[in-house]
């Protein structure tokens, strides 16, 4: 496999934008990274706003007060649910990036004997394992959210 | 930096964030506690501990962010080295500037 150093980092990204919406033949890993990449991107933008609100201590208790009472509306705390279930997303995702790109999910190596087990299967029960664990806590979330 | 040691750090400050922004969510979102009001932000302004916590989700954050934010921009767009330098100075300054204006705020409301 090609190291990616500075004189060879623009490896050919094949699917490129679209590959965003559709992943065509790598199926769930793909859409999995898309969505990584738009939690990740729609976190960045929440700590941009989350700053300039914290800004508004700078003028006193009377302002907080005044920009406090905006996000006590209904379309704001969808708003503060989707940033917790984009944490949730991106966190335990982030644990099968980290676990998979340094090859602890792959398995041993074994003889190429019929009928084969690939490292891809072996990675697609732990990917299960996590989207189920992140639905889970979505879901719970939620609930407590709600209450 | 090369960019192995780059991505090292982005998956060192994943973790740390797993751990401090996951106990910031859990105690800004589902602790019972009034933590918007402003007694509450000026008790944990004027402690030590929470100084501390918040400056490390801000640099942890803010690394793993741009860092982030830099790796799409490099899957996306062929770009030549020197302007890779030129983004990672502004994404540095961008950083340094975000970080020095977060800490100044709990400072300044004191």
């Amino acid at each position: 496999m090609q190291a990616i150093d500075s004189k060879n980092r623009h490896l050919p990204n094949r699917l490129g934008i679209k590959g965003w919406v559709w992943a065509g033949r790598y199926t769930w890993e793909r859409y999995l990274y898309t969505l990584h990449r738009l939690t990740g991107l729609g976190l960045l933008l929440f700590i941009t706003i989350h700053l300039c609100i914290n800004g508004a201590r700078i003028g006193g208790e009377s302002t907080w007060a005044d920009v406090m009472d905006i996000f006590e509306t209904p379309a704001f705390k969808v708003g503060e649910y989707l940033v917790i279930a984009a944490f949730i997303f991106h966190a335990i995702n982030g644990g099968r990036l980290i676990l998979q790109h340094l090859a602890y999910t792959l398995g041993k190596p074994k003889a190429p004997v019929y009928p084969y087990v690939d490292a891809m299967r072996q990675k697609r029960r732990f990917m299960w394992a996590v989207l189920f664990v992140i639905v889970v806590l979505a879901i719970y979330s939620l609930v407590l959210f709600v209450i | 930096m090369k960019e192995t040691r780059l991505k090292i750090l982005q998956y060192v400050s994943g973790i740390a964030l797993f751990v401090i922004a996951g106990g910031h969510m859990l105690y800004s979102h589902f602790s019972n506690s009034d933590i918007t009001s402003w007694s509450s932000i000026a008790d944990r302004a004027a402690s030590n501990w929470w100084l501390v916590f918040y400056v490390l989700l801000l640099i942890f954050g803010l690394y793993h962010g741009l860092h982030g934010l830099r790796t799409i921009i490099l899957e996306y767009f062929s770009i030549s080295d020197s302007s890779v330098k030129v983004l990672d100075y502004i994404f540095v300054i961008a950083g340094l500037a975000i970080l020095g204006y977060g800490t100044y705020i709990p400072v300044e409301a004191l």
